[in-house]
This record gives structure tokens, sequence and C-alpha cells, in this order.
């Protein structure tokens, strides 16, 4: 990661100006109170973040992986089973908190990415995205083979981490006067220790909140509060206790909300029709939403400085010619692994927010069409772009939600309805793969240039 | 009788033959010779419809063929053998043949197969053996042979010597330019190798950069010292 | 010991199955050096086919066929639509667009024929066959199963190896150029590739229908196998692919029987994952490397 050092300082303000821009304005939009759009934007967050390393992996390393959606599961059953069992920090003897989970499911991803990545590092095209596919159905089929400790078919629950008090809809109003806030300045986390590879670099939760004057109790507390108190299963069951049985009320509802395209068989997946009113407190959706937010914007920072290093140009000439790579000193199957490894990391650290979202894990929810949708994801918005890996997850989201809007408006048959979005998926993949290799953002980036070309 | 007119060939910005112009008569051997690069390869490859031609036209006994598929010029009776030993190793010298002539019917195919084994006689002993069990010379009887199942009026033979011994290589050329003599086949043999090439052949044609730089009788060519030294280098 | 062979004569006709459908695989591959990941999307749609045919007309022959002609069409338009025109762009792409076939392939069905799990009965019966006293693991079906492979097998060889369309196949797969020197229609080879694995995929619907029963999702492990089986036989071989379809077929079996049938898909990962790393080019693969 040294190379990462080479990046000169002012790139590195601008990247985390451009990631706290965004964190700020989605944090604003998640203050709307509006529980549907807040659980939109947690799954978006939740997408970007594993398709970042999509990003990496496929675009720019130009390996297509199935296995994203498998790596994820590690990363949620990591967060899930250290979460569920662990009191203390093995070695360390630390208290447990929900951050050592996020760091375990990261530490897990990249172990994991390690073997895949060494395997598939010597292949290439359809041997490597064959094995990812094998990864892809048979990771998850673990869960069943051991159902004593990953909870077989039926996955595990978890609860959802509230900080205690703070959430109902007139915490919003009543501003920062709340438990949960207490715990900022003495128990701040210190994320960046999952941050280890972009080294060096400064942005901690707290420098976030600093900048956040937004005001409301929810946003200012929330990213900080969040990694502190992320699962304590005991007291959150106390504390919270309501509020969170909305959550797993429906589990595999929204499991398949997720997944959509593993799920071309299930019924009726509207993240709406889950009854937020009759819980009292709206909020869980944007404490989620956070979560999500905050994860996604930080491994964006994360994932911009990658892609803009030295490392970033290495995976793609090794993309372009591995012989000429070679030649000039790169090891090209080095750059492989470590573009799987990285992707690795991010898509168990999506895995992980996944978990928190559904509050629960299980093999249904990181099946093959998890890793399908992150595929479709990555190809539509661009496969080499972090703006087209937002665009993706935007897309993966948004246009189910049209569909279904479009569905009650004309009355459609169920099974259309279930279908229409992933019937549109593929063929906007075969679409783009025919005539916008590219995806959006290379196309507009494509049109754009003479534009911009002229200008100079 | 083979004519090509006013043919360029481009490479995107490389531009690998200009203007080239030339006839192929029945009945005897031309030589196309010059250096590595010269633009040999896309001559025969232009003509043999594997590449597109910028300009120019070409035609086989007044029937243009430029603008044509591979597939249907073959059919129209002109038959490439490409550079370096074209047989599919994975089938049978028999097979290899076969597909020489795979679109014509049963019994002609069974006659130019019984020319072919007249012409090269091993092909006919190994006829049941996988072609990359054979040697080097063998395997470019065949890749000859393969062409000659197609019942061409015109063979485009590139580079026939590459990696042969001289002696295999005269033997082959002079099977070829027997049978044009016999068969009024026309041949258009492309060499880098040019004393052997012009041994065998009528008409020789100098090749340089994509132009050609002299046309004439192969005797004249291969005594013109001047010619030697500017173009082909020994 | 009876356990054990009861296992593996349990994993006979599966395996046979899975050889079909690698044997799919593999014509692909041969022909257009593309693996098609859309493949049993492909048969899983032929096979919704044949049980419309059949709820039509009570005649699982008569759907069989019209799942092998659907086969036949399906993979026609694939290959015209989809892989055609993007073999010109990147590889990459090419891997990419037949999962995006899987996927609208999947919707559709699901559009078309609702995303409940539909039975497929037999023709003949699926209960173990009773001899010598006890009931075999083995039905008259599996003994359908296996014969129909056994045919089609030989059928594929002797089509590769006496006919002129099986040679331009086989020349267009090894050496386009030559091919189209030699005056085959290259293009035209590979849409018989194409065609041909789309019947052969139709039939392998058709035949695991029954015993894994059909919903837009069912086939999916089928092509993890099959995939196994035919990157073990070196991706261009029939025979290798045959071989180790049944070889994939009989590991799996004696696996669930001696543990549970979960493990299924973590023993062809197993197996394909120790197959890569040990033989980059499969058991039966020669010629051409990886590297494509
Ligand atoms: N496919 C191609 N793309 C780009 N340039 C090419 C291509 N094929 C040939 N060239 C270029 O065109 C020129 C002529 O090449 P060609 O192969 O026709 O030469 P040649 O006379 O056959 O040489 P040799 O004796 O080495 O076979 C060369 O400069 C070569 O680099
Ligand atoms: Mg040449």
């Amino acid at each position: 990661m040294h190379k990462l050092m080479m990046l000169p300082g002012s790139r590195l303000v601008q990247h985390a100006a451009i990631a706290l821009a965004i964190w700020v304005a989605l944090t604003r939009l998640n203050q709307s109170v509006d529980p549907l759009l807040s659980y939109y934007l947690a799954l978006v967050g939740m997408y970007a973040t594993a398709m970042f390393g999509m990003t990496i992996l496929v675009g720019l390393s130009g390996q297509v992986s199935l296995g994203n959606g498998a790596l994820m599961a590690v990363g949620g059953y990591a967060f899930a089973l250290t979460s569920l069992n662990w009191k203390t920090v093995p070695i360390l003897g630390l208290p447990w908190n929900a951050v050592w989970s996020v760091v375990f499911a990261g530490i897990f991803g990249i172990l994991v990415g390690l073997v895949i990545g060494g395997l598939a590092a010597r292949l290439k095209g359809p041997y490597l995205a064959g094995l990812t596919l094998g990864v892809a159905v048979g990771v998850p089929a673990i869960a069943n083979r051991f159902p004593g400790l990953f909870g077989g078919e039926n996955g595990l629950m978890l609860t959802v981490p509230y900080p205690q008090g703070g959430y109902d809809a007139s915490a919003v109003d009543t501003g920062p006067a709340d438990t949960g806030a207490d715990a900022i300045p003495t128990e701040a986390p210190d994320l960046p220790t999952e941050q280890a590879p972009i080294g060096g670099e400064s942005l901690a939760p707290s420098d976030l909140l600093t900048v956040d004057d937004l005001g409301g109790a929810v946003s200012s507390a929330a990213p900080s509060v969040a990694p502190s108190d992320l699962i304590t299963p005991d007291d959150l069951m106390g504390a919270t206790g309501a509020p969170i049985a909305s959550m797993p009320a429906e589990p595999s509802a929204l499991a398949s909300a997720g997944t959509d395209l593993g799920s071309t068989a299930s019924g009726g997946v509207d993240a709406g029709s889950v009854d937020v009113s009759a819980v009292g407190g709206l909020i869980l959706e944007q404490w989620q939403a956070t979560l999500s937010i905050t994860m996604a914007c930080i491994m964006g920072f994360v994932a911009l400085n990658l892609v803009r290093s030295r490392q970033g140009r290495t995976w793609q000439a090794v993309r372009d010619d591995s012989i000429a790579a070679a030649v000039s000193g790169i090891n090209p199957s080095r750059s492989k692994v470590s573009a799987f490894v990285v992707s690795s990391l991010f898509a168990a650290l999506a895995g992980a927010v996944f978990a928190q979202l559904l509050t629960y894990v299980g093999p249904g929810a990181y099946g093959l069409g998890l890793s399908l949708s992150l595929l479709v994801g990555i190809v539509l918005g661009g496969r080499a772009s972090l703006l087209g890996a937002i665009i993706g997850a935007v897309l993966l989201v948004w246009l189910p939600v049209v569909v279904d809007r479009l569905s009650a408006d004309r009355g459609w048959p169920e099974p259309v309805t279930n279908n229409a979005p992933n019937l549109l998926y593929g063929l906007l993949v075969v679409l783009v793969v025919l005539l916008a290799p590219g995806g959006i953002t290379g196309t507009i980036r494509q049109s754009l240039a003479p534009v911009l070309r002229r200008r100079d | 009788m083979l004519t090509v007119s006013e043919l360029s060939v481009s490479y995107g910005a490389v531009r690998a033959l200009a203007n080239v112009s030339l006839t192929v008569p029945p009945g005897e051997v031309t030589a196309v010779i010059g250096a590595n690069g010269a633009g040999k390869s896309t001559l025969m490859r232009t003509l043999a419809g594997l590449v597109r031609p910028a300009a120019g036209s070409a035609t086989l006994d007044g029937q243009p063929i430029t603008g044509r598929k591979a597939e249907d010029i073959v059919r129209m009776g002109l038959a490439l053998v490409p550079e370096g030993r074209s047989t599919i190793p994975d089938l049978t010298v028999e097979e290899n043949l076969r597909l020489g002539g795979l679109w014509r019917n049963r019994s002609d195919r069974a006659a130019s197969q019984a020319e072919v084994f007249d012409l090269f006689p091993i092909l006919g002993q190994r006829r049941h053996l996988r072609a990359d069990t054979l040697s080097g010379g063998e395997r470019q009887q065949l890749a000859i042979g393969r062409a000659l199942m197609a019942k061409p009026r015109c063979l485009l033979l590139d580079e026939p010597s590459l990696g042969l011994a001289p002696l295999i290589v005269t033997q082959i050329l002079e099977l070829v330019s027997g049978l044009a003599r016999n068969s009024g086949l026309a041949v258009l043999l492309v060499e880098q190798n040019a004393v052997t090439a012009l041994r065998v052949a009528t008409t020789g044609i100098v090749l340089n950069l994509g132009e050609i730089v002299q046309t004439g009788p192969a005797a004249d060519i291969a005594s013109d010292e001047q010619l030697r030294h500017a173009y082909l280098g020994y | 010991m009876t356990t054990f062979i009861d296992y593996l004569l349990g994993g006979v006709s599966s395996g046979a199955i899975i050889a079909l459908m690698a044997l799919a695989i593999v014509l692909i591959w041969r022909s257009t050096r593309v693996v098609n990941f859309a493949q049993v999307g492909q048969a899983m749609f032929t096979t919704y086919v044949a049980l419309t045919v059949r709820d039509a007309t009570g005649n699982w022959i008569i759907a069989l066929l019209a799942a092998i002609a659907a086969g036949a069409v399906l993979g026609l338009v694939v290959h015209w639509l989809v892989i055609r025109p993007v073999k010109r762009v990147d590889t990459s792409g090419a891997i990419i667009a037949t999962f995006g076939v899987l996927i609208s392939l999947q919707a559709l069905a699901g559009m078309l024929w609702g995303g409940d799990t539909r039975g497929y009965a037999p023709p003949v019966s699926n209960d173990g066959i009773q001899l010598a006293g006890r009931i075999w693991p083995f039905s008259w079906y599996d003994v359908l199963v296996i014969g129909v492979t056994i045919a089609l097998v030989i059928g594929l060889t002797l089509l590769f190896t006496r006919t002129n369309i099986g040679l331009a196949m086989r020349a267009s797969a090894f050496n386009p150029e030559v091919a189209r020197l030699s005056g085959v229609r290259v293009s035209r080879s590979l849409a018989y590739g194409w065609i041909l694995a789309g019947m052969v995929g139709a039939i392998a619907g058709v035949l695991v229908a029954p015993t894994s029963q059909v919903s837009p999702n069912s086939f999916d492990i089928l092509l993890v196998f099959a995939f196994t089986a035919a990157v073990i036989g070196g991706l261009d071989s029939l025979v290798g692919a045959v071989t180790f379809g049944i070889g994939t077929g009989l590991v799996i079996s004696l696996v669930s029987g001696y543990s549970d049938s979960s493990n299924a898909p973590v023993v062809a990962l197993v197996l394909l994952a120790l197959n890569l790393l040990l033989k980059p080019d499969g058991v039966f693969g020669h010629h051409h490397s990886r590297a494509v």
C-alpha cells in the first residue's frame, strides 16, 4: 500500500472533500423522515459499497467475478457471528462492540478473498467466471451444511443496534439530548482501524461530525454512535425492544428485496409494505441508512484513492496487456490477487451492512441472485467507473420501485410485476454490452469527450 | 488468368500495398519476391478475400473477386495456401483433404483426392494419421493438397519454403510447376527465398514496401545484381 | 458395500444429465470459444415449453420434441442476436452477455409460467426396480435417461466424424481461417454449434425435470455441475464432458449419500478448484491454453 502514499496530499483532501460532501448531502436527504426513502438510501449505500469493489475487480482489473455476493455472505456471517457470540475481543481482551464486528467482517473478507483470488489469478475469462459462479452457489450452501453454527436455511436473526432512546419520531425534533449522544466523546470509535489500506489518511468519523452542522440529533449523533453501539444484543433487546421487532418481522421479504435477481419466484417484494407506522418510530430505516451511507462514503473515499493511485494504473495495465505489464516489471498475478482481495474487503463490509439492513443473515439473502445483481449494476453503470458503481446501485434499487409503481397504475398481474425488473436488467445488460460497453458513465464520457477536447 | 489492377491495402494508417497491378497467366508460375514486410502475404490474403482492399480490383478469368467472401472466392476457383503450413492438426490427413473440397460432390472430390495422392504419394500412405503427426514437408504437401481439392484454376502459395530444407522445397516446387504446365493451373508463388522461386517461375515480380519495383522474365530478375542488392539483400 | 454400490447406481443417471449439459457447454465452446452461462437458462425455458405442450397433449415424446425444437430456435437466436455481435467487442463482454441472457430468460419464464415450482411426471416409473429380492436404487426412468444419453453421444460422434457438416464444424472450431479458405461458411457452422447445443440442453432439461422439479431457478445448480464437468474434461472434449459429467454425478451421489445433499454444491466447487489448480488445462484438454 506504500504506493498510495504517493498520492499528493492535495488529492487526498480533494477526495475527502468529495466523500464528505456526498455524505452530508445524503445525510440531509435521510432526514426527510420518509422511512421508505431511508430504506432505499440504505440499500443504495450497501450496493454501492460492494460495487466499488466490483469497479476495481471487474472494471480496472478485468476479472469478471460472480463471487462477490458470496463474499458479502462472508462479511455478513462474520459480522453476525462475532456480534452474537463474542463478548470480548479475542487476544486483545477488550470489551466487544459492533465496530469490532465490522472489522472482523473485513478481515474475513480479506482472508477468503486471498484464497479465492489466489486461485482466480491463474484463470482467465470463462474459467474465472465459472469458478466464481461455483463460489456464488457453493459458499451460501456452506451455511446449510453447518446449521448449528450458521443457522442453516433459516439463517441467523440479528437485532438492530440502536443508540438507546434516540429513535422515535420525537427525537428528531427534540435535538441532541438523548442518551446515545453521550457516547460520542468518550467512546468515539477509532474507525480508521479498518481503513488501514488507505494509510495515513485522517478522515475519522469525528471529523465528519464536526463538519456536520445540520442540527438534527439523528444526523449528528448517528454516525458517531453507530459504530460504538452497533451491536450489543443484550441491552439492545431491552432498550429498543419494540422497534426492533418490526424489522425481523419480514426478513424474507426484505431479503428478496435485496436480492431481486435470485427471487423471480418470490411473491410481491415491496419495501413499502413493511408497516413501519405500527412500530411507532420511523427512524429505524434512517438509522440503517446512516450506517450504510457512512460505510459507502468511507469506502468510496478508499476506492477513489485506490483507483487514482499507481495501484489503480497497475491493475489497468495488467488488464489491458498482462505480458506488456510483466515486461515493465509488474507482477500480473499479484496485481490480480490484490484486486480480488480489495474487492473482497468491499464486499464483506457491504455484507455486514446488508446484515444490518435485513437484521438477518441467511443463505437466501446472499445467493447467486445477489452476485448477479452486483454484476448487472456495475455493467449498467459503467464497469470501470466509481460513479458508474453509484449509478448502478441507484438503478438496482430504483428500477423495481418504478416497475412497482407502473404495475400498480396499470394493474399488471403479479408474475409480470415480480419479474419485470429482472427482465429489464437482463435485456439492458445485453444491450449495454452490445451497444455501449462503457455503460452509462462510459457512454456519457464518450459523448462529452469531443466537447471537452474543444475547450482545451 | 488472374488479373490484378491498382490494388491498395491499408492496415489503419499503415499502407501495406500501393497500386499493385499484375497478371498471373495459366500454365505457368509467377513469383513475387521481396524482403520481410514487403506486403507479399498481404497481397495473397487480399486476393483470397481475407483482407479488404482500400482500392483496386482483381478478376479471375474476367469475373471480379475483390469484395467477395473468402469462402466464395475459393469456390470460384482461386485457392490460397497461407503462410506457415495451414493444416488442421486435429484432423486426419484425409479429413484435411476432404475439408478442402467440402462443397463439391462426392465423385468430384474422390477424383481430386486421387490426383493429390498421385502428386504427393506420401499423403496416400498417411491418409488415416492425424496431421500433427506429419513432418514439416509432409504437412506443406498436405496444405497444398487441401488447396488442390478445390480444383482451383489459380493457386496462391505463400512462402512454402518457410522452415523447410531447401531440397524438399525444390522438390515440392518442381511438382507444382509441373502441375501448372500440365493442367493449365495459374500459380502465384510468394517467396523471400528468391533463388528457389525464380528457378521454377516464368515471370518474376519484385515487391518493396508495398510497391512493385520490377517485373520481368524470372531469369532476368535472377541475374540482375543491382536489383538483388537493392531489394533482396544478398 | 451394498450402500456404496447403491449410491453409485443412484448417481449414474444424474451424471448422465450433467454429462448432457456439459456436452452442450462444450459444443459451444468448441465452435465459438464462449462459455454459454445461459445454457441452463435456455434448458429451463425449453422445459417449460415441454411442460406446456405436455399439459396440452399429454404426450411425453411430443413434449420432448417441442423442447428440442424450441432449444434449437433459442440457441440460434442467442447466437445471432447476442453472441455474434458481442464477440467482436470483447471477451469479458461475451461472458457478461451470457449472464444477461440467463437473467432475462429466468425473468421471462417467471412472467409466462409463474414462479411456483412445477412437477414433471416421468413417462415411465421412477421407482426403484425390484429384482433378485430387493429394490435397487435404479428405475426404468434412469434406464431411459441413460439410454437417451448414450444414443445422443453416439449420434454426435457420428455427426462429427462422418458428415460434412460435422467436419465443417470441427474445422471452423479449430481454425476458422483455414476453414474459410476451404470454402466453409464458418459463421453458419458456428450457428450449427449453438443450435446443436440448444437441442442437447433441451433434452437434458426435459430429462432432469422429473427429479428436480421445474422453476425459473431450479436448474442453476446444474450449471455449476455441468461447468465443473466440462472444465475438468478440458472444455474442448466431447469425450471428456461425458466422462466427467458422469463422474461428477457419481461423486455427488456418494457425497450426498454418505453425508448430506446440501454438500453437493460445495463438492462441485472443491472439484472445480482442485482441477483448475492442479491441471489448468483440464484432463482431456490439450493444444489450447487457457489464455482465451
Ligand atoms: N494484420 C495487420 N495489421 C497491421 N499491420 C499489418 C498486418 N499484417 C501485416 N501488417 C503490416 O503490413 C506490412 C506487410 O506485411 P506482410 O505480412 O504482407 O509482409 P510479407 O511481405 O508477407 O512479410 P514476410 O516475408 O515477413 O512474410 C508489414 O509492415 C506488416 O507489419
Ligand atoms: Mg508473409
